[in-house]
């Protein structure tokens, strides 16, 4: 096990006791380093909760997370950020950079304190916009960018921490068709060619299929479930996950497992 | 490691760009281009005035200084006034563009926060209540307004720090306008006991005043607004990341309770230093860095150190203008300030929309 | 029935009754024994009725006044921001002095019939005029008019004993901030400190301003180099420090005022109110211009 979460909990909003909200309770979870593992669950499961402890930008309140056998809080934040890089759902700047320099503030955790990019760093920059179809952007402004746009810019500054390991937070959301399959495409790439280990957490349950080695399920901050894909995806898992019932079987021509939802449980 | 090559989904390769602009180049670009326009106004507007000097005279050592009238103007009224323009400018601009990258609010302001409500009540209790107390040559306005800022910086810090190290920005914010509100009502108060006298020496400060007349209080000064660049230089790329997402930011690596600490005293100490030396001066620090950042785009690498060199231009440029347009008579500086960045803001509103 | 002599007593008797009877209401209506109780809002006035002997006659003075010292005994009804309305009328006055500015004050007095007295600031013709009006509002008509003759005596006795002599150039400063040079204010060239130091032989700088108070910059003082600095405080605080902060002044060493030592510091609130005691001022800065004078 690569990364691993052992007996966690967390809360929100612990210290003022207002609105405290339990996400995670004492939970593990262990990714094997190559694995591509997908986190599942219904809103509020604590998927992205999940997502933040992992790269150390939250610090359990019990238990521990390592990397490589050893405990985050014993590396530097920035030791830790050139291994681990976060996809986040939603990023909203306050100012108006350009989709180069959101991109190129991944190379953050590579440069000193009073360091700036060089070539090498505007190289790398340079293959990660390529990498998710976004070069023509670079000079955008990110504001003004559409949703899908804006999504694959933020993978692409990911890419440019140069990471193993790479989390996502729904990164197909506000993609249409074509670039899902692409961003899929890309991700399975990233996973297989360059031995990336892939964190992802979605509600897409069919991409999670056609991805995922492995698949972890959540509820309530708790894991029901966790194992090989084939394993764990079943339809009375979908069943106690979602409420929903659901068809699931290997579709012949996708060659992986689909989900087609049926009907809600009453 | 991931290392990506340019190659699309299905493996073809893709056409490459490697991105050309240069963060070194226009870094150094911007910074003499700035550093000259400072460097320029602060040389030029010495030689300025309402009174014709001629720099030879000012300068010519055989006529002692007590009957070298040029001399005195040069050197006891209009270098010291401009030293603190640019001292108080490049302070106010620069906390001001620190403020708006850690609440992440293009419209903060150093006075956001209730520091300089905190320098004001300082100043008017002293001259309210404290009439002519003095320490030795020093008048004790400029270190009461110090203590006040001082002591408003800490308890905003202390109301948005209760709950775990880490600030919450929305908290401090909260904090910081609450604090504002309170002292001002205190400060209403005070000039309500005061006598006439007071209430317009107290109405006058806070418009703003460069004309120090020499360099003690400049110097007393100096090291504040040293140490708070000493403090700002390490923020820039910090407020990029922090700008954008905090826990963005943590995930790259950035240690987030210790840059917002650092963010927040830094510029608490700059707006203190600057409003205890000439008053709250107002529009400085949201003009400038709203100008600048039209000009050099947002990057607060060069964001930050270009808004301090211009600030010190700017207000330099402003207090140019209070002492030598309506003469004899001089306008305080923060009323040209505002006069200008009135309708630069109406301006941008409408641009934007 | 009466005699012929019995009714011409009867008569002349009801006769002197109506007469008595008509000139005492007649000498109360003209206020020939003058309000009963006077409020006085302002302390310049506060001085003009303790000097023209009506200061029996005052019941209530303002926030501000200090002298005479009868007025430390006196309860206090506020001043010009902060007029306390209800304590006014609770004091039944009769006359009450108020500012000029304060209509919201007279109007509130005049819907309770009570008269009042406005005051208006001004050079030493207007604080003269002033106190002739008083002194006929109050029924002291002859003290106010021997005090104006008096008070215009002692001014000519300055303006001789000055003629003739160099009129310094002079700055007049009222107002600084203690220590420094900054915030410094002095007078322009209108009002009554203008006008004293016309009268004691000097020449405002800032006679050009048409303004009562001027605050010029540092580069201002130094260029009209004054030949003589006179500063004016009003007593309090300054006193409690004991030190003399002139030593601010000795960084403008180019100034005549400076070079030759004539930075006169002078305490005492009768320097900076319009009223009864301006001729004393006006004495002090003709002694502080023309020393030689007063030998």
């Amino acid at each position: 096990m690569f990364l691993i979460a052992d007996r966690v909990s967390y809360t929100y909003n612990r210290r003022t006791g207002v609105e405290a909200v339990k996400a995670l309770r004492d939970i593990s979870v262990g990714i094997d380093r190559g694995s591509f593992t997908g986190v599942i669950g219904p809103n509020g499961c604590g998927k992205t909760t999940l997502l933040k402890l992992l790269a150390g930008v939250h610090t359990p309140d019990s238990g521990s997370i390592s990397l490589d056998g050893r405990p985050l809080p014993t590396m530097s934040k920035r030791y830790v950020a050139r291994r681990i890089a976060v996809v986040p759902q939603e990023t909203h700047p306050a100012f108006e950079y350009t989709v180069l320099e959101m991109a190129l503030m991944g190379r953050h955790p590579h440069l000193g304190p009073f360091q700036l990019e060089g070539p090498a760093d505007l190289a790398i920059a340079g293959e990660a916009l390529a990498a998710t179809g976004t070069s023509h952007l670079a000079e955008r402004s990110y504001m003004s960018l559409s949703g899908g746009e804006k999504q694959r810019v933020i993978i692409a500054s990911a890419l440019t921490q140069s990471p193993e390991v790479l989390l996502l937070d729904e990164p197909t959301a506000s993609l249409d068709l074509g670039y899902q399959l692409e961003v899929g495409l890309l991700l399975r790439r990233l996973n297989r060619e360059r031995s990336a280990t892939m964190v992802m957490a979605t509600h897409d349950l069919n991409l999670a299929a056609s991805l995922c080695d492995t698949l972890v399920l959540m509820r309530n901050g708790r894991v029901l479930a966790s194992g090989n894909t084939a394993d764990v995806l079943t339809s009375a898992m979908v069943r106690q996950l979602y409420d929903v019932e659901a068809d699931v079987r290997v579709h012949e021509l996708a060659g992986h497992l689909t989900v087609v939802p049926l009907g809600r449980l009453s | 490691m991931i290392t990506v090559d340019s190659a699309g989904a299905d493996g073809t390769p893709l056409p490459r760009r490697i991105p050309r602009s240069s963060i070194r180049g226009r870094l150094t670009a911007t910074l003499l281009g700035f550093g000259m326009v400072a460097l320029a106004t602060c040389a030029l507007a010495p030689l300025v005035g309402t009174t014709p000097i001629s720099l030879t005279r000012a300068l010519d050592p055989a006529i002692p200084f007590e009957q070298n009238v040029d001399a005195q103007i040069f050197f006891v009224a209009r270098l010291p006034r401009v030293l603190a323009g640019a001292l108080v400018g490049s302070a106010l601009a620069a906390a001001g563009v620190v403020f708006q990258a850690m609440l992440r609010n293009p419209l903060a302001t150093p006075f956001t926060l209730g520091v300089s409500a905190g320098a004001s009540l300082g100043a008017m209790l002293v001259i309210v209540f404290g009439g002519a107390l003095t320490f030795g040559s020093f008048s004790t306005v400029p270190a009461a307004s110090l203590a006040g800022a001082a002591a408003a910086t800490a308890v905003v810090y202390w109301l948005a720090t209760r709950h775990g190290h880490a600030i919450s920005t929305s908290v401090l914010l909260l904090a910081g306008v609450t604090l504002n509100s309170f002292l001002s009502a205190i400060i209403m108060f005070v000039q309500y006991l005061a006598d006439f006298a007071q209430v317009y020496r107290a109405a006058r400060w806070i418009m703003g005043d460069l004309d120090i007349g020499g360099y003690d209080t400049l110097i007393a000064s100096l090291p504040l607004v040293i140490a708070a660049f000493a403090l700002f230089a390490w923020l820039p790329s910090s407020l990029n990341l922090l700008s954008v997402d905090k826990d963005a930011a943590a995930a790259r690596g950035v240690d987030v309770p210790r840059a917002q600490r650092l963010a927040f005293f830094s510029a608490s100490l700059a707006t203190s230093a600057a409003v205890s030396l000439a008053g709250p001066i107002g529009f400085v620090g949201i003009v400038v860095p709203h100008l600048v950042r039209l000009l050099v785009g947002v990057d607060h690498r060069i964001v930050l150190p270009a808004s301090a060199l211009f600030g010190a231009a700017f207000l330099v440029a402003c207090d140019l203008v209070a002492r030598t347009i309506l003469s004899p008579v001089e306008i305080p500086v923060g009323i040209v300030t505002a006069m200008i960045g009135g309708p630069f803001f109406l301006w941008l509103l409408v641009r934007k929309s | 029935m009466a005699s012929r002599t019995q009714k011409l007593i009867a008569l002349v008797a009801v006769a002197l009754a109506v007469f008595l009877l008509g000139t005492s209401l007649a000498q109360s209506r003209e206020g020939g024994a003058g309000p009963g109780r006077i409020v006085s809002l302002v302390p310049a006035i506060t001085e003009m009725l303790f000097a023209i002997g009506a200061g029996p006659q005052v019941v209530a003075v303002s926030s501000y006044d200090e002298f005479p010292a009868e007025v430390k005994a006196l309860p206090k009804v506020g001043a010009l921001l902060d007029p306390d309305t209800e304590r006014i009328l609770a004091l039944r006055p009769d006359l009450v002095v108020v500012y000029g500015s304060q209509s919201d004050l007279q109007t509130q007095l005049e819907r309770a019939h009570l008269r009042t007295f406005s005051y208006r600031h001004g050079g030493i013709a207007t604080t003269l005029g002033t106190i002739r009006d008083i002194g006929v509002a109050t029924g002291h008509r002859k003290e106010s008019s021997d005090l104006v003759s008096s008070l215009q005596a002692r001014l000519d006795a300055v303006r001789d004993r000055v003629k003739g002599r160099t009129r310094p150039r002079v700055v007049l400063v009222f107002e600084r901030q203690a220590g420094t040079l900054r915030e410094v204010y002095a007078s322009g060239g209108v009002g009554f400190l203008h006008e004293m130091l016309d009268v004691a032989g000097g020449t405002n700088v800032f006679a050009d301003v048409a303004r009562e108070s001027v605050q010029p910059s540092i580069e201002t003082l130094l260029a009209r180099a004054p030949d003589v600095i006179l500063e004016v405080r009003a007593s309090g605080l300054i006193e409690k420090t004991g030190a003399d902060d002139a030593d601010a002044w000795s960084a403008l060493s180019s100034v005549p005022a400076v070079k030759n030592r004539r930075v006169h510091l002078l305490r005492g609130d009768y320097l900076v109110v319009p009223g009864p005691r301006l001729a004393m001022a006006t004495e002090a800065f003709a002694r502080a211009l023309h020393p030689e004078t007063f030998k």
